[in-house]
Protein backbone atom coordinates (compact mmCIF):
# COMPACT_ATOMS: atom_id res chain seq x y z
CA UNK A 1 0.00 0.00 0.00
CA UNK A 2 2.66 2.63 0.91
CA UNK A 3 5.05 2.33 -2.04
CA UNK A 4 2.36 2.70 -4.93
CA UNK A 5 1.63 6.64 -5.82
CA UNK A 6 -0.89 7.73 -7.59
CA UNK A 7 -0.49 10.37 -10.44
CA UNK A 8 -1.98 13.97 -9.92
CA UNK A 9 -4.76 13.00 -12.88
CA UNK A 10 -5.74 10.24 -11.12
CA UNK A 11 -6.43 12.66 -8.06
CA UNK A 12 -7.80 15.15 -9.74
CA UNK A 13 -10.50 12.57 -11.12
CA UNK A 14 -11.01 11.13 -7.82
CA UNK A 15 -11.42 14.47 -6.04
CA UNK A 16 -14.40 15.07 -8.90
CA UNK A 17 -15.76 11.53 -8.17
CA UNK A 18 -15.86 12.26 -4.57
CA UNK A 19 -18.10 15.16 -4.71
CA UNK A 20 -20.19 13.37 -7.26
CA UNK A 21 -20.69 10.12 -4.97
CA UNK A 22 -20.92 11.74 -2.21
CA UNK A 23 -22.50 14.69 -2.39
CA UNK A 24 -26.29 13.26 -2.71
CA UNK A 25 -25.08 11.53 0.97
CA UNK A 26 -24.39 14.63 2.59
CA UNK A 27 -27.64 16.15 1.46
CA UNK A 28 -29.17 13.19 2.83
CA UNK A 29 -27.81 13.41 6.08
CA UNK A 30 -28.52 16.56 6.73
CA UNK A 31 -31.91 16.21 6.09
CA UNK A 32 -32.44 12.82 8.37
CA UNK A 33 -30.39 15.12 10.81
CA UNK A 34 -32.96 18.16 10.74
CA UNK A 35 -35.92 15.68 10.47
CA UNK A 36 -34.40 14.41 13.88
CA UNK A 37 -33.84 17.56 15.44
CA UNK A 38 -37.66 18.84 14.31
CA UNK A 39 -38.71 15.73 16.66
CA UNK A 40 -39.68 14.03 13.05
CA UNK A 41 -37.77 10.45 11.98
CA UNK A 42 -36.49 12.58 8.87
CA UNK A 43 -36.17 11.27 5.57
CA UNK A 44 -33.82 8.04 5.01
CA UNK A 45 -29.55 8.98 4.71
CA UNK A 46 -29.84 7.34 1.12
CA UNK A 47 -33.13 8.90 -0.11
CA UNK A 48 -31.24 11.53 -2.24
CA UNK A 49 -29.73 8.70 -4.64
CA UNK A 50 -33.31 6.69 -4.49
CA UNK A 51 -35.14 10.13 -5.52
CA UNK A 52 -32.30 10.99 -8.04
CA UNK A 53 -32.47 6.76 -9.30
CA UNK A 54 -36.08 7.22 -9.68
CA UNK A 55 -36.22 10.11 -11.58
CA UNK A 56 -33.86 9.43 -14.25
CA UNK A 57 -36.44 6.88 -15.12
CA UNK A 58 -39.15 9.05 -15.69
CA UNK A 59 -40.48 10.69 -18.82
CA UNK A 60 -39.03 14.41 -19.66
CA UNK A 61 -42.09 16.64 -20.01
CA UNK A 62 -41.45 20.32 -21.61
CA UNK A 63 -43.57 22.78 -21.48
CA UNK A 64 -45.10 23.80 -24.72
CA UNK A 65 -42.74 27.22 -25.63
CA UNK A 66 -39.53 26.12 -24.27
CA UNK A 67 -36.61 25.59 -26.35
CA UNK A 68 -33.97 23.73 -26.11
CA UNK A 69 -32.12 25.98 -23.56
CA UNK A 70 -34.30 24.23 -21.52
CA UNK A 71 -32.98 21.31 -21.46
CA UNK A 72 -29.33 22.01 -21.85
CA UNK A 73 -30.02 24.25 -19.07
CA UNK A 74 -29.36 21.41 -15.78
CA UNK A 75 -26.62 19.57 -17.98
CA UNK A 76 -24.82 22.98 -18.61
CA UNK A 77 -25.10 23.21 -14.97
CA UNK A 78 -24.42 19.67 -13.83
CA UNK A 79 -20.58 20.17 -16.17
CA UNK A 80 -19.82 23.49 -13.92
CA UNK A 81 -20.28 21.38 -10.86
CA UNK A 82 -18.11 19.08 -12.38
CA UNK A 83 -15.24 21.43 -13.33
CA UNK A 84 -15.14 23.46 -9.77
CA UNK A 85 -14.14 20.56 -8.07
CA UNK A 86 -11.08 20.63 -10.45
CA UNK A 87 -9.58 23.80 -8.81
CA UNK A 88 -9.92 23.31 -5.10
CA UNK A 89 -8.36 21.36 -2.26
CA UNK A 90 -10.62 18.29 -1.93
CA UNK A 91 -8.55 15.46 -1.22
CA UNK A 92 -4.79 16.98 -1.26
CA UNK A 93 -3.35 19.75 0.84
CA UNK A 94 -1.03 20.37 -2.11
CA UNK A 95 -2.09 22.15 -5.60
CA UNK A 96 -3.00 19.46 -8.28
CA UNK A 97 -1.81 20.92 -11.90
CA UNK A 98 -5.46 21.84 -12.62
CA UNK A 99 -5.57 23.69 -9.27
CA UNK A 100 -3.92 27.03 -11.56
CA UNK A 101 -6.41 26.98 -13.89
CA UNK A 102 -8.64 28.79 -11.91
CA UNK A 103 -8.75 30.88 -8.79
CA UNK A 104 -11.70 31.10 -6.11
CA UNK A 105 -12.85 34.13 -8.31
CA UNK A 106 -12.89 31.75 -11.31
CA UNK A 107 -14.20 28.82 -8.91
CA UNK A 108 -17.07 31.87 -8.45
CA UNK A 109 -17.36 32.42 -12.15
CA UNK A 110 -17.81 28.53 -12.86
CA UNK A 111 -20.45 28.46 -9.69
CA UNK A 112 -22.07 31.36 -11.29
CA UNK A 113 -22.52 30.21 -14.75
CA UNK A 114 -23.77 27.08 -13.68
CA UNK A 115 -26.62 29.84 -11.62
CA UNK A 116 -27.03 31.34 -15.10
CA UNK A 117 -28.18 27.85 -16.84
CA UNK A 118 -30.72 27.24 -14.27
CA UNK A 119 -32.09 30.48 -14.07
CA UNK A 120 -32.27 30.52 -17.85
CA UNK A 121 -33.92 27.43 -18.38
CA UNK A 122 -36.06 28.51 -15.94
CA UNK A 123 -36.97 31.54 -17.85
CA UNK A 124 -37.73 30.02 -20.57
CA UNK A 125 -40.31 27.50 -19.24
CA UNK A 126 -42.74 30.89 -18.84
CA UNK A 127 -44.46 29.19 -15.57
CA UNK A 128 -44.79 32.14 -13.12
CA UNK A 129 -43.37 30.58 -10.14
CA UNK A 130 -39.87 29.18 -11.70
CA UNK A 131 -39.36 33.18 -13.25
CA UNK A 132 -40.28 34.64 -9.94
CA UNK A 133 -37.27 31.88 -8.42
CA UNK A 134 -34.85 32.77 -11.40
CA UNK A 135 -35.79 36.25 -10.92
CA UNK A 136 -35.37 36.41 -7.31
CA UNK A 137 -31.58 33.90 -7.63
CA UNK A 138 -30.60 36.67 -9.46
CA UNK A 139 -30.85 39.66 -7.67
CA UNK A 140 -30.01 37.85 -4.10
CA UNK A 141 -27.05 36.96 -6.28
CA UNK A 142 -26.41 40.23 -7.17
CA UNK A 143 -26.57 41.49 -3.55
CA UNK A 144 -24.29 38.62 -1.98
CA UNK A 145 -21.34 39.36 -4.46
CA UNK A 146 -19.71 42.02 -2.75
CA UNK A 147 -19.16 39.67 -0.08
CA UNK A 148 -17.60 36.75 -2.13
CA UNK A 149 -15.27 39.79 -3.30
CA UNK A 150 -14.37 41.22 -0.24
CA UNK A 151 -13.66 38.14 1.33
CA UNK A 152 -11.44 36.91 -1.64
CA UNK A 153 -9.71 40.63 -0.97
CA UNK A 154 -8.96 39.30 2.12
CA UNK A 155 -7.45 35.56 0.53
CA UNK A 156 -5.22 37.47 -1.42
CA UNK A 157 -4.21 39.97 1.00
CA UNK A 158 -3.49 37.15 2.99
CA UNK A 159 -1.50 34.72 0.79
CA UNK A 160 -0.26 37.40 -2.08
CA UNK A 161 -2.26 35.09 -4.08
CA UNK A 162 -6.09 33.99 -4.41
CA UNK A 163 -5.68 30.51 -5.21
CA UNK A 164 -7.58 28.54 -2.09
CA UNK A 165 -4.63 26.09 -1.95
CA UNK A 166 -2.32 28.69 -0.63
CA UNK A 167 -5.07 30.54 2.04
CA UNK A 168 -5.72 26.77 3.56
CA UNK A 169 -1.63 26.49 3.64
CA UNK A 170 -1.25 29.73 5.20
CA UNK A 171 -4.16 28.84 8.15
CA UNK A 172 -1.81 25.36 8.73
CA UNK A 173 1.00 27.31 8.75
CA UNK A 174 0.58 28.30 12.36
CA UNK A 175 -2.04 28.21 14.99
CA UNK A 176 -2.14 32.38 15.02
CA UNK A 177 -3.19 32.45 11.49
CA UNK A 178 -5.96 30.26 12.36
CA UNK A 179 -6.99 32.92 15.07
CA UNK A 180 -6.40 36.08 12.96
CA UNK A 181 -8.92 38.41 13.23
CA UNK A 182 -9.31 39.18 9.82
CA UNK A 183 -9.41 35.52 8.89
CA UNK A 184 -12.03 35.01 11.42
CA UNK A 185 -13.92 37.27 9.78
CA UNK A 186 -13.51 36.08 6.23
CA UNK A 187 -14.69 32.58 7.37
CA UNK A 188 -17.51 33.93 9.41
CA UNK A 189 -18.91 36.06 6.22
CA UNK A 190 -18.22 33.08 3.52
CA UNK A 191 -19.96 30.85 6.20
CA UNK A 192 -23.19 33.70 5.92
CA UNK A 193 -22.29 32.98 1.84
CA UNK A 194 -22.38 29.41 1.71
CA UNK A 195 -26.18 29.65 4.08
CA UNK A 196 -26.99 31.50 1.47
CA UNK A 197 -26.09 30.31 -1.40
CA UNK A 198 -27.37 26.80 0.12
CA UNK A 199 -30.52 28.34 0.53
CA UNK A 200 -30.58 27.49 3.88
CA UNK A 201 -32.95 29.07 6.80
CA UNK A 202 -32.61 32.44 7.51
CA UNK A 203 -32.70 33.27 3.72
CA UNK A 204 -34.97 30.35 2.39
CA UNK A 205 -36.58 27.26 3.50
CA UNK A 206 -35.13 24.72 1.40
CA UNK A 207 -37.41 21.75 2.10
CA UNK A 208 -40.57 24.30 1.59
CA UNK A 209 -43.09 23.84 -0.92
CA UNK A 210 -44.24 27.14 -0.23
CA UNK A 211 -43.93 29.35 -3.59
CA UNK A 212 -43.84 32.68 -2.27
CA UNK A 213 -40.73 32.20 0.06
CA UNK A 214 -38.84 30.52 -2.48
CA UNK A 215 -35.57 31.43 -4.38
CA UNK A 216 -33.49 28.77 -5.57
CA UNK A 217 -36.24 26.14 -5.25
CA UNK A 218 -38.64 27.62 -7.06
CA UNK A 219 -36.54 27.86 -10.22
CA UNK A 220 -36.14 24.12 -10.96
CA UNK A 221 -40.16 23.55 -10.40
CA UNK A 222 -40.71 23.26 -14.59
CA UNK A 223 -38.17 20.57 -14.58
CA UNK A 224 -39.09 16.73 -14.52
CA UNK A 225 -37.53 13.25 -15.26
CA UNK A 226 -33.30 13.26 -16.05
CA UNK A 227 -33.13 17.14 -16.16
CA UNK A 228 -34.53 17.35 -12.70
CA UNK A 229 -32.80 14.48 -11.65
CA UNK A 230 -29.43 16.57 -12.71
CA UNK A 231 -30.46 19.63 -11.13
CA UNK A 232 -31.16 17.94 -7.63
CA UNK A 233 -27.81 15.94 -8.21
CA UNK A 234 -26.55 19.53 -9.25
CA UNK A 235 -27.38 21.53 -6.12
CA UNK A 236 -26.38 18.66 -3.50
CA UNK A 237 -22.59 18.53 -5.23
CA UNK A 238 -22.91 22.96 -5.21
CA UNK A 239 -23.43 22.39 -1.76
CA UNK A 240 -20.71 19.89 -0.74
CA UNK A 241 -18.92 22.26 -3.21
CA UNK A 242 -19.14 25.35 -1.19
CA UNK A 243 -18.52 23.14 2.09
CA UNK A 244 -15.42 21.84 0.86
CA UNK A 245 -14.48 25.54 0.40
CA UNK A 246 -15.64 26.47 4.05
CA UNK A 247 -14.06 23.61 5.57
CA UNK A 248 -10.72 22.64 3.87
CA UNK A 249 -10.06 26.78 3.01
CA UNK A 250 -11.14 28.79 5.43
CA UNK A 251 -12.01 26.68 8.79
CA UNK A 252 -10.49 23.33 9.22
CA UNK A 253 -7.86 22.53 6.62
CA UNK A 254 -6.53 19.11 8.29
CA UNK A 255 -6.56 15.75 7.28
CA UNK A 256 -5.80 16.13 3.66
CA UNK A 257 -3.48 14.02 2.01
CA UNK A 258 0.09 15.55 2.06
CA UNK A 259 1.29 12.98 -0.30
CA UNK A 260 0.35 11.35 -3.58
CA UNK A 261 0.32 7.86 -1.98
CA UNK A 262 -3.09 6.27 -2.08
CA UNK A 263 -3.16 5.30 1.51
CA UNK A 264 -3.15 9.18 2.81
CA UNK A 265 -5.34 10.41 -0.56
CA UNK A 266 -7.97 7.57 0.13
CA UNK A 267 -8.33 8.24 3.72
CA UNK A 268 -8.83 11.79 3.30
CA UNK A 269 -11.90 10.85 1.98
CA UNK A 270 -13.70 9.98 5.01
CA UNK A 271 -11.36 12.73 6.92
CA UNK A 272 -13.77 15.10 4.58
CA UNK A 273 -17.00 13.25 4.27
CA UNK A 274 -16.61 13.37 8.39
CA UNK A 275 -15.95 17.25 8.53
CA UNK A 276 -18.61 17.72 5.44
CA UNK A 277 -21.11 16.16 7.70
CA UNK A 278 -19.90 18.42 10.76
CA UNK A 279 -20.52 21.50 8.72
CA UNK A 280 -23.80 19.92 7.78
CA UNK A 281 -25.01 19.46 11.27
CA UNK A 282 -24.26 23.21 12.48
CA UNK A 283 -26.50 23.69 9.48
CA UNK A 284 -29.03 21.20 10.61
CA UNK A 285 -28.99 23.11 14.07
CA UNK A 286 -29.50 26.59 12.45
CA UNK A 287 -32.08 25.05 10.11
CA UNK A 288 -33.95 24.21 13.02
CA UNK A 289 -33.61 27.50 15.64
CA UNK A 290 -34.19 30.06 13.61
CA UNK A 291 -36.90 31.46 11.75
CA UNK A 292 -37.06 32.76 8.07
CA UNK A 293 -36.62 36.16 7.19
CA UNK A 294 -39.06 37.90 5.74
CA UNK A 295 -37.88 38.47 1.76
CA UNK A 296 -37.49 42.09 1.86
CA UNK A 297 -35.13 41.49 5.09
CA UNK A 298 -32.57 39.49 3.15
CA UNK A 299 -30.50 42.49 2.37
CA UNK A 300 -30.04 43.08 6.07
CA UNK A 301 -28.24 39.67 5.93
CA UNK A 302 -26.59 40.33 3.19
CA UNK A 303 -25.86 43.50 4.89
CA UNK A 304 -24.24 41.63 7.49
CA UNK A 305 -22.09 39.42 5.94
CA UNK A 306 -20.72 42.55 3.53
CA UNK A 307 -19.98 44.07 7.18
CA UNK A 308 -17.60 41.03 8.31
CA UNK A 309 -16.22 40.87 4.50
CA UNK A 310 -15.13 44.92 5.01
CA UNK A 311 -14.36 44.67 7.74
CA UNK A 312 -11.70 41.32 7.19
CA UNK A 313 -9.62 43.86 5.14
CA UNK A 314 -9.88 46.55 6.88
CA UNK A 315 -8.48 44.43 9.71
CA UNK A 316 -5.74 43.10 7.79
CA UNK A 317 -5.03 46.73 6.51
CA UNK A 318 -4.01 48.09 9.70
CA UNK A 319 -2.80 44.78 11.22
CA UNK A 320 -0.01 45.24 7.78
CA UNK A 321 1.56 47.92 8.85
CA UNK B 1 0.26 25.11 21.97
CA UNK B 2 1.41 26.13 25.15
CA UNK B 3 4.04 27.96 23.59
CA UNK B 4 2.22 29.26 20.62
CA UNK B 5 -0.27 30.37 23.60
CA UNK B 6 1.99 32.88 24.72
CA UNK B 7 3.56 34.29 21.66
CA UNK B 8 3.28 37.90 21.21
CA UNK B 9 1.33 37.52 17.62
CA UNK B 10 -1.40 35.36 19.63
CA UNK B 11 -1.58 37.92 22.33
CA UNK B 12 -2.39 40.76 19.74
CA UNK B 13 -4.48 38.45 18.11
CA UNK B 14 -6.79 38.01 20.79
CA UNK B 15 -6.69 41.54 21.79
CA UNK B 16 -7.49 42.43 18.50
CA UNK B 17 -10.35 39.65 18.41
CA UNK B 18 -12.33 41.44 21.60
CA UNK B 19 -11.88 44.79 20.16
CA UNK B 20 -13.68 43.76 17.09
CA UNK B 21 -16.49 41.52 18.87
CA UNK B 22 -17.20 45.12 20.46
CA UNK B 23 -17.54 46.63 17.02
CA UNK B 24 -19.76 43.85 15.82
CA UNK B 25 -21.74 44.18 19.27
CA UNK B 26 -22.10 48.02 18.15
CA UNK B 27 -23.44 46.87 14.88
CA UNK B 28 -25.86 44.42 16.50
CA UNK B 29 -27.47 47.15 18.81
CA UNK B 30 -27.57 49.76 15.45
CA UNK B 31 -29.89 47.24 13.77
CA UNK B 32 -31.78 44.75 16.64
CA UNK B 33 -35.26 46.01 16.78
CA UNK B 34 -35.89 45.09 20.17
CA UNK B 35 -34.64 47.11 23.32
CA UNK B 36 -34.30 43.80 25.25
CA UNK B 37 -31.81 42.47 22.58
CA UNK B 38 -30.35 46.06 22.96
CA UNK B 39 -29.60 46.18 26.37
CA UNK B 40 -28.19 42.67 26.54
CA UNK B 41 -26.05 43.59 23.24
CA UNK B 42 -24.98 46.40 25.71
CA UNK B 43 -24.26 43.61 28.49
CA UNK B 44 -22.53 41.86 25.96
CA UNK B 45 -20.15 44.79 24.88
CA UNK B 46 -19.35 45.92 28.36
CA UNK B 47 -18.15 42.04 28.88
CA UNK B 48 -16.11 42.02 26.20
CA UNK B 49 -14.45 45.40 27.48
CA UNK B 50 -13.70 43.95 30.80
CA UNK B 51 -12.27 41.12 29.34
CA UNK B 52 -9.51 43.26 27.43
CA UNK B 53 -9.16 45.49 30.67
CA UNK B 54 -7.92 42.41 32.28
CA UNK B 55 -6.54 40.67 29.45
CA UNK B 56 -4.39 44.15 29.08
CA UNK B 57 -4.26 44.04 32.94
CA UNK B 58 -2.79 40.13 32.91
CA UNK B 59 -0.50 40.56 30.25
CA UNK B 60 1.27 44.04 30.86
CA UNK B 61 0.81 43.52 34.29
CA UNK B 62 -0.75 46.58 35.39
CA UNK B 63 -2.77 45.88 38.75
CA UNK B 64 -4.88 48.91 38.80
CA UNK B 65 -6.78 47.88 35.80
CA UNK B 66 -7.73 44.78 37.38
CA UNK B 67 -9.70 47.09 39.78
CA UNK B 68 -11.56 48.75 36.58
CA UNK B 69 -12.12 45.42 35.34
CA UNK B 70 -14.50 44.41 38.56
CA UNK B 71 -15.52 47.74 38.88
CA UNK B 72 -16.82 47.91 35.17
CA UNK B 73 -17.85 44.17 35.31
CA UNK B 74 -20.59 44.86 38.23
CA UNK B 75 -21.77 48.08 36.78
CA UNK B 76 -21.93 48.13 32.84
CA UNK B 77 -22.38 44.32 32.86
CA UNK B 78 -24.90 43.36 35.65
CA UNK B 79 -26.46 47.01 37.09
CA UNK B 80 -27.00 49.02 34.48
CA UNK B 81 -28.70 46.49 32.10
CA UNK B 82 -30.56 45.60 34.96
CA UNK B 83 -31.67 48.74 35.75
CA UNK B 84 -32.87 49.66 32.12
CA UNK B 85 -34.41 46.11 31.44
CA UNK B 86 -36.25 46.94 34.70
CA UNK B 87 -37.70 50.36 33.21
CA UNK B 88 -38.48 48.31 29.66
CA UNK B 89 -40.72 45.94 31.66
CA UNK B 90 -42.29 48.60 33.08
CA UNK B 91 -43.16 50.78 30.49
CA UNK B 92 -44.43 47.42 28.90
CA UNK B 93 -43.18 48.15 25.29
CA UNK B 94 -41.10 45.65 23.34
CA UNK B 95 -40.63 46.86 20.15
CA UNK B 96 -38.41 50.10 19.38
CA UNK B 97 -39.99 53.19 17.34
CA UNK B 98 -38.03 52.18 14.09
CA UNK B 99 -35.64 54.35 12.42
CA UNK B 100 -35.59 57.04 9.93
CA UNK B 101 -33.85 55.16 7.38
CA UNK B 102 -33.80 51.46 6.39
CA UNK B 103 -31.85 49.00 7.98
CA UNK B 104 -29.17 47.82 5.34
CA UNK B 105 -28.92 51.54 4.28
CA UNK B 106 -27.93 51.73 7.87
CA UNK B 107 -25.59 49.64 7.99
CA UNK B 108 -23.56 50.70 4.74
CA UNK B 109 -23.54 54.16 6.46
CA UNK B 110 -22.26 52.74 9.41
CA UNK B 111 -19.53 50.58 7.62
CA UNK B 112 -18.92 53.94 5.59
CA UNK B 113 -18.36 55.58 9.09
CA UNK B 114 -16.18 52.98 10.85
CA UNK B 115 -14.47 52.93 7.36
CA UNK B 116 -13.48 56.89 7.53
CA UNK B 117 -12.83 55.98 11.81
CA UNK B 118 -10.13 53.07 11.62
CA UNK B 119 -8.26 54.55 8.43
CA UNK B 120 -7.99 58.17 10.08
CA UNK B 121 -7.05 56.71 13.61
CA UNK B 122 -4.75 53.89 11.90
CA UNK B 123 -2.38 56.45 10.54
CA UNK B 124 -1.81 58.25 13.85
CA UNK B 125 1.95 57.63 14.71
CA UNK B 126 0.52 56.47 18.24
CA UNK B 127 2.60 53.40 19.94
CA UNK B 128 1.00 52.02 22.97
CA UNK B 129 3.00 50.18 24.86
CA UNK B 130 -0.28 48.54 26.13
CA UNK B 131 -2.16 47.12 22.68
CA UNK B 132 -1.86 47.32 18.99
CA UNK B 133 -3.01 50.57 16.95
CA UNK B 134 -5.75 48.29 16.23
CA UNK B 135 -8.53 48.34 18.89
CA UNK B 136 -7.59 52.25 19.14
CA UNK B 137 -8.56 52.57 15.16
CA UNK B 138 -11.78 50.08 16.04
CA UNK B 139 -12.39 52.22 18.93
CA UNK B 140 -12.81 55.22 17.07
CA UNK B 141 -15.44 53.10 14.57
CA UNK B 142 -17.28 52.16 17.70
CA UNK B 143 -17.58 55.73 18.89
CA UNK B 144 -18.83 56.96 15.52
CA UNK B 145 -21.65 53.92 14.87
CA UNK B 146 -22.68 54.92 18.12
CA UNK B 147 -23.43 58.43 17.04
CA UNK B 148 -24.52 56.97 14.37
CA UNK B 149 -27.29 54.62 16.65
CA UNK B 150 -28.14 58.00 18.36
CA UNK B 151 -28.67 60.12 15.69
CA UNK B 152 -31.11 57.51 13.33
CA UNK B 153 -33.33 55.46 16.28
CA UNK B 154 -36.04 57.03 17.58
CA UNK B 155 -36.32 56.06 20.84
CA UNK B 156 -35.01 56.68 23.61
CA UNK B 157 -34.03 53.53 24.72
CA UNK B 158 -31.56 53.34 22.06
CA UNK B 159 -30.59 56.92 22.28
CA UNK B 160 -29.73 55.87 26.06
CA UNK B 161 -28.32 52.60 24.85
CA UNK B 162 -26.10 54.55 22.41
CA UNK B 163 -24.49 56.98 24.74
CA UNK B 164 -23.34 54.37 26.79
CA UNK B 165 -21.84 52.07 24.41
CA UNK B 166 -20.17 55.33 23.34
CA UNK B 167 -18.59 55.05 26.83
CA UNK B 168 -17.62 51.60 26.05
CA UNK B 169 -15.69 52.78 22.94
CA UNK B 170 -13.98 55.66 24.90
CA UNK B 171 -12.96 52.60 27.26
CA UNK B 172 -11.39 50.75 24.79
CA UNK B 173 -9.48 54.11 23.02
CA UNK B 174 -8.07 54.69 26.92
CA UNK B 175 -6.99 50.95 27.16
CA UNK B 176 -4.38 51.06 24.13
CA UNK B 177 -3.65 54.95 24.53
CA UNK B 178 -3.09 54.87 28.73
CA UNK B 179 -3.53 52.09 30.33
CA UNK B 180 -1.97 53.41 33.66
CA UNK B 181 -4.29 55.74 33.46
CA UNK B 182 -4.89 56.71 37.27
CA UNK B 183 -7.87 54.27 38.69
CA UNK B 184 -9.08 57.63 40.55
CA UNK B 185 -9.54 58.70 36.54
CA UNK B 186 -11.55 55.93 35.47
CA UNK B 187 -13.88 55.64 38.43
CA UNK B 188 -14.60 59.16 37.10
CA UNK B 189 -15.55 58.09 33.98
CA UNK B 190 -17.72 55.35 35.55
CA UNK B 191 -19.55 57.61 38.20
CA UNK B 192 -20.14 60.12 35.03
CA UNK B 193 -21.75 56.93 33.13
CA UNK B 194 -23.75 56.16 36.59
CA UNK B 195 -25.19 59.71 36.72
CA UNK B 196 -25.79 59.62 32.89
CA UNK B 197 -28.09 56.31 33.90
CA UNK B 198 -29.88 58.19 36.27
CA UNK B 199 -30.58 60.94 34.03
CA UNK B 200 -31.74 59.02 30.79
CA UNK B 201 -33.73 56.40 33.09
CA UNK B 202 -35.58 59.57 34.51
CA UNK B 203 -36.02 61.01 31.08
CA UNK B 204 -37.69 57.71 29.94
CA UNK B 205 -40.07 57.77 33.17
CA UNK B 206 -40.91 61.27 32.49
CA UNK B 207 -41.28 60.59 28.44
CA UNK B 208 -43.32 58.14 28.39
CA UNK B 209 -45.09 59.62 31.53
CA UNK B 210 -46.10 61.91 29.82
CA UNK B 211 -46.27 61.00 25.88
CA UNK B 212 -47.14 57.67 26.35
CA UNK B 213 -44.52 56.16 23.94
CA UNK B 214 -41.10 55.96 24.11
CA UNK B 215 -40.57 57.07 20.64
CA UNK B 216 -38.55 60.70 20.28
CA UNK B 217 -41.13 61.32 17.32
CA UNK B 218 -43.65 62.50 19.98
CA UNK B 219 -41.53 65.35 21.25
CA UNK B 220 -42.31 67.76 18.65
CA UNK B 221 -46.07 66.57 19.34
CA UNK B 222 -47.87 70.32 20.58
CA UNK B 223 -49.77 70.20 23.78
CA UNK B 224 -52.99 72.14 24.83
Amino acid sequence: MAGIELAPAEIQVLQDLTILVFAPFVSGAVAHLEGRLQGRRGPRILQPYYDIAKLFHKETLVPEDASWVFLAGPVVAFACYLTVPLLIPVLTQYPLPLGYMGDILGGGFILSLAGFAVGLAALETGGAYAQLGSSRAMTFGALIEPSILFVTFTVALVTATDLPYFEAAAVRSSLGQAIDPAHLLAAVAFFLVVLNDTSRIPVETHASTLEFGMIDEARTLEHSGPAFALLKWGSAMKQLILYVILINVFAAPWGEAGSRQVGPVLLAIPAFIGKALGVGAIFAVIDSSFSKLRLFKITEFMAVAFLLAVLAVLVLFLGAR
Amino acid sequence: MAALGTSPTTLTDAADVLALLVLLSEFAMLRSSLSRSQVRLYAFQSLCVSVLAGFVAATRHIGELYGLMSMSFVLKVIVVPMIILRLVKEVRVDVTAGHRIGVATMVLLAIVLSIFGIFVVGRLPVHSRSLPILPLALAAAVILVSFLLVIVRNDVVSQAIGFFSLENGVSVASLVLAAGLPLIVELAFLFDLLVAVVVFALLMRVHHGRAGTLSTQALDRLRG
